[in-house]
């Protein structure tokens, strides 16, 4: 996500990033006065009269002080130690003018580098409190306490007055970015309402696909039925139809994707109501949004022991999609080892086996055979699932477009965990699909 | 190398990164007054009037240079362009030198270090802070040797490290400045970032849930309270009537129609339905093979905010939203008809540029045209 602060947040973080800039800057200032001060003490001057040792000491003294005082008005921006902050580097400009000021030094006026330094770092205290308006009063209070010093260290001197032009530079741009910021912070940010924007998206892409996974599943299972139907013309109900259609209303109402995801959020409470339809959430075979409308499909006593969700994290493994394949008459040869199915999630394991279920019905009604082989396998952090008949086969690239079942019921519910599916098939010569998912997941 | 070292507030804050490039042009024109201002304060220490002009000519080019580069359309702005604003107004720092060489007699009213700092600073919001504090410190470096050059006709007796303290430190504090700026905000943009991640997972249940809801109420449910009674009905009876048949056939048409809208249509399109209905500006989308769904989470929140801020306050009459395919990413072209009465609301460029500046940042790639009375927009998404 790369939208930025939203607008309740950037007047605060901008206020401290700012703030934070000027720390910096002041640090430079008097880490760069200690320089000046250390040198004149460690090295020889390069003319005749330089700068007194004893002076350049008490210089030191007084820059590490107000150093240490501005550390912990930045560290802790309280009003207190702002203040504090202001009254000691006050009286260490005091200081430090009447010793750079002495005579002997070459310096003509007060607006020299040396005490710009100081008087800088002295604006650029940040202050305690957020905002543009308190920023620029402590950064004046710290400018104008600075030229009174200096004034006051100057006429102890007896040398000239001039305010700092560098400090003067410094209390301009810590007031241009201020209002700056002040003047142009919200606008853009509460017009382009970018976050609403990010949420609204995302709503809207998880309805979408939620809409068409239910609409492919109401598809995959109910379409073959109803042409079957309208083609059978009027006559007595075929037995394996009535099975078929007994099984699909078993799995629709009982095992939906949009329910599964309903799933999580009756975990954290947030389900409230609505599970007619097609959602119904672990619920079994008895599909109660038929019942509720007078249409029980398990009054046939047609309706296996299959529908109920895949245990997640436990149960017989594939036991679903096993007993898809039994109503159905078709016989599953498992190999490998069904136990590796405890490797991943609960969800992840609702998925995998909804997908061999899938699977499975796609044989039946397709591939035209009797039997079939799953194997199961745990290789290189996946857990697999191979699916092999000897049926019909078809081209995978000539799927018609409304045969979404491969893509959407099997290949879209293994990559939706993170997983992937590999589909090998030629007419005549059957099908493999292998699943994989990772181990673990949710 | 940590994620926040490798980002600047333009790629994390975008809308911030917008507004900042106004701040870059402030900064130019101070610069570029500064150099002005300082060479006429010290003409009389000026031996070479030429390379006094050239110096404020390579500050004005550095100013300009970063003005241009800092503009939303020429986002993002990347490390080369800030080494060479760096070198443009070193090369002014280097002139004035060779202007009054011999005769400086105070290093504390020369401009190149100033002016220096001064664009580092201002460009603080489109640069990494490692970069910003590595160009300081070059900067620094350079304008070192030239302090110590200028020793000779320095009035102050001064030592070497006194004279390179004081020549190298506004570039150094504006850089520094520059750097905790980036650093602070980039940090503090990623620390919200992680938080409204963690927000949006544990609303994600809540979310689903009501969508749930919301879905088995629309037309998926409509269609299943349809079909799963009639096969209900159909399994549980002994014959099969031609009326039977007859709905049977009914239900599997509305359910291939019900698919084949759903397949071609995107969230794209239940955008459109849902800013239509709520703000009354009829939208047409045109995007006959779904390729808006090839946009990723990351790339969508930018062009949605933008149909949304189109739709809304009356700006526009009608909006038109055509999407292609573009090797294997998209096309996205937008045309907005402005509503003549839109006054005030009516789109700007500066408006629209904000919403570019945020796709910019993710990767998508997108031009502009806005007159009276239309807003085009391009968005170019690639895979």
């Amino acid at each position: 996500m790369t939208l930025g602060l939203p607008e309740h947040l950037a007047r605060a973080s901008l206020s401290r990033a700012l703030a934070s800039a000027g720390h910096a800057a002041g640090a430079v200032c008097l880490a760069s006065a200690m320089v000046i001060a250390v040198a004149s003490i460690v090295v020889e001057p390069i003319g005749e009269a330089g700068p007194d040792r004893t002076a350049a000491i008490a210089a030191s003294v007084l820059i590490a002080v107000q150093a240490a005082l501005f550390a912990l008005a930045a560290v802790h921006p309280s009003v207190t130690l702002t203040v504090a902050y202001l009254l000691g580097g006050t009286a260490v400009v005091y200081g430090l003018t009447v010793l750079v000021m002495a005579p002997g030094n070459g310096f003509e006026t007060t607006n020299n580098a040396l005490l710009a330094m100081p008087r800088t770092a002295l604006l650029l205290v940040g202050g305690a409190g957020i905002g543009s308006r308190i920023a620029i009063v402590w950064a004046t209070l710290g400018w104008g306490l600075g030229e009174a010093a200096t004034f006051l260290g100057a006429a102890a001197a007896g040398a000239a007055w001039a305010p700092s032009a560098a400090a003067a530079a410094g209390l301009g741009i810590v007031v241009v970015t201020r209002v700056f910021d002040a003047m142009t912070r919200s606008d853009g940010r509460r017009e382009t309402a970018l976050h609403r924007a990010s949420q609204q998206t995302r709503e809207l892409v998880i309805r979408h696909d939620y809409e068409l996974r239910a609409i492919a599943r109401l598809h995959d299972t109910a379409l073959s039925h109803l042409v079957a139907i309208a083609a059978s013309g009027s006559g007595p109900v075929d037995e394996r139809l009535r099975t078929a259609i007994s099984h699909d209303l078993s799995l629709i109402v009982g095992r939906d994707w949009a329910a599964e995801h309903a799933e999580d959020a009756d975990a954290i409470g947030a389900r409230t109501g609505s599970t007619e339809g097609m959602s119904a959430p672990g619920r079994s075979a008895a599909p109660r949004g038929a019942a509720e409308r007078g249409a029980d499909p398990t009054r046939t006593g047609r309706v296996g022991p299959t529908a109920t969700v895949a245990a997640p994290g436990g149960g017989v493994p594939l036991a679903d999609a096993l007993g898809v394949a039994r109503d159905a008459g078709l016989a599953v040869n498992v190999s490998g080892a069904p136990e590796v199915l405890a490797a991943v999630g609960p969800r992840r394991r609702a998925a995998l086996e909804a997908a061999v279920a899938q699977c499975l019905m796609n044989v039946v009604r397709h591939a035209g055979v009797d039997d079939v082989e799953v194997a199961l396998g745990r290789a290189d952090g996946e857990v697999t699932v191979v699916v092999v008949d000897d049926g019909r086969g078809f081209d995978p690239d000539r799927v018609p477009d409304d045969r979404i079942g491969l893509r959407t019921s099997i290949t879209g519910r293994i990559e939706q965990e993170g997983g992937r599916t590999r589909i090998w098939s030629r007419p005549g010569v059957g099908t493999t699909v292998l699943l994989a998912v990772p181990e673990g997941g949710e | 190398m940590s994620t926040a070292l490798r980002l600047t507030q333009q790629e994390v804050d975008p809308i911030g990164g917008v507004a900042a490039s106004r701040l870059v042009l402030t900064g130019s024109i101070l610069s570029a007054a500064t150099s002005i201002g300082l060479t006429a304060w010290h003409w009389d220490e000026v031996g070479s009037p030429l390379a006094a002009f050239a110096g404020v000519l390579f500050v004005v080019a550095a100013g300009a240079v970063a003005s241009v580069s800092a503009l939303p359309a020429r986002a993002p702005f990347t490390v080369d362009r800030l080494w060479f604003v760096v070198a443009l107004a070193v090369g002014g720092a280097i002139a004035e030198y060779v202007s009054t060489v011999g005769a400086d007699r105070y290093l504390y009213d020369n401009y190149g270090p100033l002016v220096v700092g001064v664009l580092i600073l201002s460009l603080a919001p489109f640069s990494t802070w490692i970069s910003l504090l590595a160009a300081g410190t070059v900067a620094a470096a350079v304008l070192a040797i030239l302090a110590v050059g200028s020793s000779g006709g320095s009035a102050t007796q001064a030592n070497a490290a006194a004279l390179v303290a004081v020549n190298s430190v506004a570039v150094l504090a504006l850089s520094a400045a520059g750097a905790a700026y980036s650093a602070t905000i980039v940090r503090e943009s990623l620390a919200w970032q992680r938080e409204a991640n963690a927000i949006a997972l544990e609303r994600d249940g809540g979310v689903r849930a009501g969508i749930v809801r919301s879905v088995q109420q629309g037309r998926v449910s409509v269609l299943s309270r349809e079909v799963l009674p009639f096969l209900a009905g159909v399994m549980s009876a002994e014959r099969i009537s031609v009326a039977d048949a007859d709905r049977a056939r009914e239900l599997a048409e509305m359910l291939r129609r019900a698919l084949k809208a759903g397949i071609e249509s995107t969230w794209l399109d239940d955008l459109a339905s849902s800013i239509e209905a709520a703000r009354q500006v009829p939208i047409a989308v045109n995007d006959p093979a779904a390729t808006a769904a090839r946009l990723s989470s990351e790339q969508r929140p930018p062009l949605t905010a933008l149909l949304s801020w189109l739709g809304s306050a009356e700006r526009s009459r009608s909006i038109r939203i055509e999407v292609d395919a573009n090797g294997s990413g998209a096309l996205v072209r937008i045309v907005a008809v402005v509503a003549a009465d839109a006054g005030g609301a009516a789109p700007t460029r500066r408006d629209v540029e904000r919403f570019l500046a945020v796709a910019r940042a993710v990767g998508v790639g997108g031009d502009l045209e806005v007159t009276r009375e239309n807003v085009r927009v391009e968005f170019r998404y690639d895979a």
